[in-house]
């Protein structure tokens, strides 16, 4: 093989790919790059598990260079930083309603509208001497009385009912047999909490609006007779109803709703300089308190707290991984909303709580790359060793991009971590390692939209959504109409879906594509855009950089990309997709770069 | 397993001879039966009695995009008024009624003769229906969801499973009719399966279908039902 010079591979172990490239280097350190390949990494990256996915992509990557029986001559194995990341959720707040003092769900189909007062009273008793004393009643239905009877009890009563309370989904049913037509709301799942003999105030908002009376304390004191205290009080009652269809309220001494505020904790930031900050005022203070730190060694959390429940949860993931008691240097705290069930609600309600979201930045020592070399050298035969930082490597390969010149700045947006490097015209390589990336991205989407399963959250963050509108066609979010030659499954119809290379992927429950979208962007753009502008100003202070090239596999990503671009606009800085060796997009960048560092 | 295998085969001579029987019974009646008269290929010809005066079509369609029909088949609370598992036939047809209505969508009813088959009587009142949505009912109480622009033996949903199903089923079957109708997301419903079904009731479904296919007429249109 000599005569024809040396065959190098590249190879870059990263947290969930592992890539290579292949090149011939010739007597007089001409380089020529024949191939490169991606493949999943095997095992958790630094461990001898990685030998496996390295193997792979060894294969692939000769084949690809039409040399499958070839003998590599050089391995060069990335000198991973020392770093991982994790992340963790907190909801803040919780709504809890005591003594049943609301319903605010929203039924898909409640009947009438407007807003009605009047005694509660179950509805076979509307004629009883309680009900007569007041002017108007509302009446209380389980599950036991039928919509024919309920209609029929109302029709006949002579009380003056002035809405309807039912369990079951029937709202419809009664109205339809109704003489004189009243507010229904349904779904009522616990109707036997509702209290009777108390005043109660129930409203269905007409077609595509929501709640107006209720939603507005001043609105239920008019409507229940309340002071100026009670309408205080009131205050949290009318907030839950935001954005509600129907809902009633119950005017009675103790029923409240109260929004509680879980105590958020003090954290302690160990760095240039040490300081301790309360975060209950959510996402801004812990980001505050991060950069008047400077260069941080750690951070903890005051236990039983929230804050120290999440630090702990990512130290003892990370201490697993390491087998080491792990040190933070860099957050990113995000402030969001989860939905949640409301506690003591009378209808399955639930309303959005805020959260707090975080990634973690852990340092520990050195993974041991070197054994991962070793191991490679006795399988293949060729001189396998750590070949230089990551983040040298990264730059080295990204200016292989047509079009850019140094000082290049390379932003690598992969799962764990967003990491920065820059590279002076005079060699100088600054870089930094912050946390928050993919993962966080997928964390805050399954968290906003309430999803069961992190996987669907992957795939929304990756797909474009769209709406089903009938067995032949959808409406993508971008409002183009597609055709289907072949009727959809049922199973799609009236369905969000995700569109996956063609397949779609049905979600389930009421979930619009314009809330996805919205979730989705927003949870790029407090990740990534916040992460980018803080990494540009680690590593260049001065904030003057020509050239951005992003790199990893978020910058293949269909959003992000455009996101920063449109960000480093405003300062004057040429931002795009790196193109490595103007072949491989994104991707193989610091696999290519080990190959271009190699001296001898 | 030699027992039940014993059972399996016992069962299906029993089958088999009452269906004899009452293949023997109409053929000495009505001079024989389309499609199960043996060693003819073509359809012997059709019982004088069933089809002596041509009906007239007392179905008016309606182009209300609220519509949603609900076809029941030829004997539907005549010759039968009570589904396999012994639901009234007027309770089912109220509770599919009632969903389609709770929706927010109007129900309406035909009787379907021109087939005992429960896709046929689907894709025919999905047919006649405003929406082009239509529920197919079996008398024994096989039930389909069917839209006008699908072929017959694809649906939007079947539910197989007659002895398994309550008035609540039936309930949700109309609520499920009238929102394919809106195009809104329907409510999964609980798949009913019960592996000794079959066997307990595999002579009464057959009887039954076989006195609601007696009753069909290939060419009477259907009718308001009510």
């Amino acid at each position: 093989m000599s005569g024809n010079g040396l065959l190098v591979a590249g190879v870059d172990i990263g947290n969930s790919t592992t890539e290579a490239a292949l090149a011939r280097v010739e007597p007089d350190g001409g380089k020529r790059f024949l191939a490169s390949s991606i493949t999943p990494t095997t095992g958790l990256k630094g461990t001898p598990e990685n030998v496996a996915g390295i193997m792979t992509a060894l294969e692939m990557v000769l084949e690809r260079a039409q040399m499958p029986k070839a003998k590599i001559d050089r391995i060069l194995l990335n000198e991973a930083a020392p770093i991982l990341g994790g992340t963790a959720m907190e909801t803040v707040t919780e709504t809890v309603v005591t003594d049943s003092a609301m319903i605010g769900h929203d039924p898909r189909t409640p009947a009438g509208m407007g807003v009605a007062t009047g005694v509660l009273v179950r509805i076979d008793r509307l004629d009883s001497d309680a009900a007569a004393e007041y002017g108007g009643v509302i009446a209380v239905a389980d599950a036991d009385f039928g919509y024919e009877r309920a209609a029929r009890l109302i029709n006949e009563s002579r009380a003056n009912v002035t809405g309807l309370i039912l369990e079951k989904d029937e709202a419809v049913l009664v109205y339809n047999r109704l003489d004189r037509k009243i507010c229904i709301i349904d779904e009522v799942r616990r109707i036997g909490a509702v209290p009777l003999g108390v005043l109660a105030a129930i409203e269905v908002a007409p077609p595509a609006m929501t709640l107006r009376a209720l939603c507005d304390p001043y609105g239920i004191a008019a409507l229940l007779g309340l002071g100026p205290d009670e309408t205080r009080r009131v205050s949290a009652v009318a907030k839950s109803f935001v954005g509600k269809r129907s809902g009633a309220v119950i005017k009675s001494p103790g029923r409240n709703v109260a929004e509680n505020t879980l105590p958020a904790g003090k954290m302690t930031v160990y760095g240039d300089r040490s300081l301790e900050t309360d975060v209950d005022s959510g996402a801004a203070a812990i980001m505050a308190a991060l950069e008047s730190a400077g260069e941080i060694h750690d951070v903890t959390g005051e236990s039983g707290t929230n804050i120290g429940r999440m630090i702990d949860a990512v130290k003892s993931g990370m201490a697993a991984v390491s087998g080491e008691t792990p040190r933070i240097t860099d957050i990113l705290a995000v402030d969001t909303v989860t939905p949640a069930a409301v506690s003591g609600g009378l209808a399955g309600e639930t309303r959005l709580e805020r959260a707090l979201g975080a990634a973690c930045m852990v340092r520990s020592s050195g993974l041991p790359m070197e054994r991962i070399a070793e191991e490679l050298g006795r399988k293949t035969g060729a001189r396998a060793r750590v070949g230089g930082a990551e983040a040298a490597a990264a730059v080295l390969g990204a200016l292989t991009t047509p079009g850019v010149f140094l000082p290049l700045a390379v932003l690598d947006l992969g799962a764990g971590s967003t990491d920065a490097a820059v590279l002076e015209r005079d060699g100088r390589i600054r870089y930094a390692h912050l946390a928050g990336a993919g993962d966080m991205v997928t964390m805050l989407i399954q968290t906003e939209l309430g999803l069961r399963e992190r996987s669907l959250a992957e795939l929304i963050k990756r797909h474009p959504v769209a709406k089903v509108e009938s067995l032949s066609h959808i409406r993508a979010e971008n409002g183009g109409v597609y055709f289907y030659r072949e009727p959809l499954a049922p199973k799609f119809y009236g369905a969000t879906v995700i569109l996956k290379d063609g397949e779609l992927i049905a979600l389930g429950g009421d979930i619009s594509p314009e809330k996805i979208v919205s979730v989705r962007r927003e949870a790029k753009r407090k990740v990534f855009v916040t992460n980018a502008l803080r990494a540009v100003k680690k590593v260049s202070p001065d904030a003057k950089l020509p050239y951005i090239a992003l790199a990893g596999g978020s910058a293949e990503d269909f959003e992000i990309p455009p996101m920063l671009m449109e960000a480093f606009a405003e300062m004057g800085t040429t931002c795009g997709r790196g193109n490595v060796r103007g072949v491989c997009g994104p991707r193989n960048a610091v696999a290519t770069g080990l190959v271009l560092a190699m001296e001898d | 397993m030699d027992i039940e295998k014993h059972d399996y085969e016992q069962l299906i001579a029993e089958i088999a001879g009452i269906l004899r029987d009452v293949l023997n019974e109409r053929a000495q009646n009505a001079g024989g039966m389309p499609g199960f008269s043996e060693g003819s290929a073509s359809p012997a010809p059709r019982p004088a009695a069933a089809s002596s005066k041509p009906t007239p079509a007392k179905f008016s369609r309606s182009s209300d995009p609220r519509e949603v029909i609900i076809g029941v088949g030829p004997a539907f609370l005549a010759e039968l008024t009570a589904t396999l598992n012994g639901l009234p036939h007027a309770e089912v047809l109220r509770e599919i009624a009632a969903g389609v209505e709770e929706e927010g969508m109007i129900p309406r009813a035909v009787k379907v003769y021109k087939t005992s088959d429960v896709a046929f009587i689907g894709k025919e009142a999905a047919e006649l229906s405003g929406s082009g949505v239509g529920v197919g009912l079996q008398s024994k109480g096989t039930a389909v969801i069917h839209r006008k622009d699908l072929y017959p033996l694809t649906n939007l949903e079947l539910f197989p499973q007659a002895p398994l199903m309550t008035l609540a089923h039936y309930r949700q079957i109309g609520q499920n009719a009238a929102r394919y109708a809106k195009g809104e997301r329907v409510k999964p419903m609980k798949v009913l399966n019960d592996p000794m079904t079959r066997a307990s009731y595999q002579v009464k479904a057959a009887l039954m279908h076989n006195r609601e296919t007696a009753l069909a007429d290939t060419r009477r249109p259907a009718e308001d039902f009510a």
